[in-house]
């Protein structure tokens, strides 16, 4: 009874909340709302039992795609309201698809029959929706799975090769030369004579040479 | 029955909705490329419901086991799409839809 | 599958009680507060002078870069879980199999490790 009456406040919901997603002015305002619709499908997924996906959809969904989505909108800076100059032009040529589909999913659901599939009665295995989840993933469809595996390995990729720049001007620890130095390499060590000074002769480390674009150490140039 | 009341042909009439809406989303924002990535998330929200319907009706786990592979391909194209748009932004500066015809000739 | 929806009338019991908390601050803070808005409250504050600019700004490309990367690390873990949960029924080809996953995943993590996208200059 009071599952009946959250399946249609979620449906009802997510409805609306996908219709703004596509009507909203603002694009922040769509991603908002798409996360709405994802809370609302995962509602809907748990009516329905699949309690490990409704997790799934909003800890990947909600917490990743979204946020990406978000990241986006909030990094490109667009002026959003020229983008939508054209919606009045597009809008019928989109309702027209739009009806044809829905009119044609409306038919075949018309036609629909399932097969009474009661007496298949559920066997009782005593397993939580995961570790069902778990029998039949790494096992029956190990290709898709490892497939998965393949398809998440290119996102990656591609990811970092369309997205990352070498910054040649930056300067960043290398933390393998740090631990390389040695003191030998770039310390004298000196003994000089009480009041005779260094005669002249500035004690470099090996290798130096002199940086042109800044003074050298003024504590250096006195001994002179 | 997936709940008292709630047979098969409300999850499918919901999915038909939703997938309806996103079809239209394309259509209606044809210029705003970020809208239409999001009207796919919906699309693709839409035969996940779908799955998750049969799967419960059927007391067969495979819809399930479909529903988080399609998760990982949605996951997955969102994360390319976004950066093909992030460097075609970083080139072009606009991420007007009409624009892309540089190979039009 | 048990309808597992009835383990999950605590959770509705919360929600309740918390949308009663959150809409009992937000209407009591509308009914006994003085609303007096003015424009200057609602602009852009920055300390003791005139704003510079909206404060809708441009992020870093990086943060995408490693918002992408949580995304497909999130869902090898999500693959995780019930692999973990039934490890016990599945056994050694359950196991090698998820150990093919996680090695091509790991030759992802080993590119982006030397590629330098990890790191933050």
């Amino acid at each position: 009874m009071i599952v009946t009456a959250f399946f249609y406040i979620f449906a009802a919901i997510l409805v609306a909340s996908a219709g703004m997603v596509v009507a909203a002015r603002n694009p922040v305002h769509a991603v908002l709302f798409l996360i709405l619709a994802f809370f609302n499908a995962a509602g809907l997924f748990l009516i329905a039992g699949a309690e490990f996906l409704a997790m799934i959809l909003v800890i990947v969904y909600v917490g990743a795609v979204a946020v990406l989505f978000l990241f986006v909108v909030m990094m490109l800076d667009i002026r959003f309201d020229q983008m939508r100059e054209g919606l009045q032009r597009y809008a019928p040529i989109g309702a027209a698809v739009g009806l044809v589909l829905f009119a044609e999913l409306v038919a075949t659901l018309a036609g629909l029959k399932i097969a009474p599939v009661e007496a298949a009665a559920p066997a009782a295995s005593g397993l939580t929706n995961s570790a069902e989840l778990g029998l039949v993933i790494y096992t029956r469809y190990i290709f898709l799975f490892q497939a998965c595996g393949i398809v998440l390995l290119v996102a990656m990729i591609g990811a970092i090769v369309l997205t990352l720049r070498e910054r040649v001007s930056s300067r960043k620890q290398d933390i393998a030369v740090q631990h390389a130095r040695h003191p030998a390499d770039t310390l004298v060590m000196a003994d000089p004579v009480a009041g005779s000074g260094m005669d002249g002769q500035i004690l470099r480390a090996p290798g130096w040479t002199p940086a042109l674009d800044k003074p050298a150490p003024a504590r250096l140039e006195t001994t002179s | 029955m997936i709940a008292p009341g709630i047979g098969i042909g409300h999850y499918l009439t919901l999915s038909a909705i939703l997938l309806t809406l996103g079809i239209f989303g394309i259509f209606m924002n044809r210029r705003n490329i970020i809208v239409i990535m999001m009207s796919i998330e919906l699309i693709l929200l839409a035969a996940n419901i779908n799955l998750i319907a049969f799967s419960a009706v059927l007391h067969e786990i495979s819809g399930q086991v479909f529903v988080l592979f399609v998760l990982t391909v949605a996951a997955a194209e969102a994360a390319i799409g976004l950066a093909i748009l992030m460097t075609y932004f970083r080139n072009r500066g606009s991420i007007q839809v009409e624009d892309v015809k540089l190979m039009k000739g | 599958m048990a309808p597992v929806i009835n383990d999950y009338f605590p959770v509705l019991v919360f929600v309740v009680i918390a949308f009663v908390i959150a809409l009992a601050m937000v209407g009591g803070s509308l009914l006994a507060g003085k609303q007096k808005p003015y424009p200057e409250k609602l602009s852009a504050y920055e300390c003791g002078f005139e704003a510079f600019d909206d404060s809708r700004r441009r992020f870093d490309v990086r943060f995408y870069l490693v918002s992408i990367l949580f995304i497909i690390f999130d869902l090898e873990v999500a693959f995780l879980f019930p692999w973990a949960v039934s490890l016990s029924r599945i056994g050694m080809f359950g196991f090698l199999s998820m150990l093919g996953f996680l090695g091509v995943l790991t030759v992802g993590f080993i590119y982006e490790w030397r590629k330098g996208a990890l790191e933050w200059e």
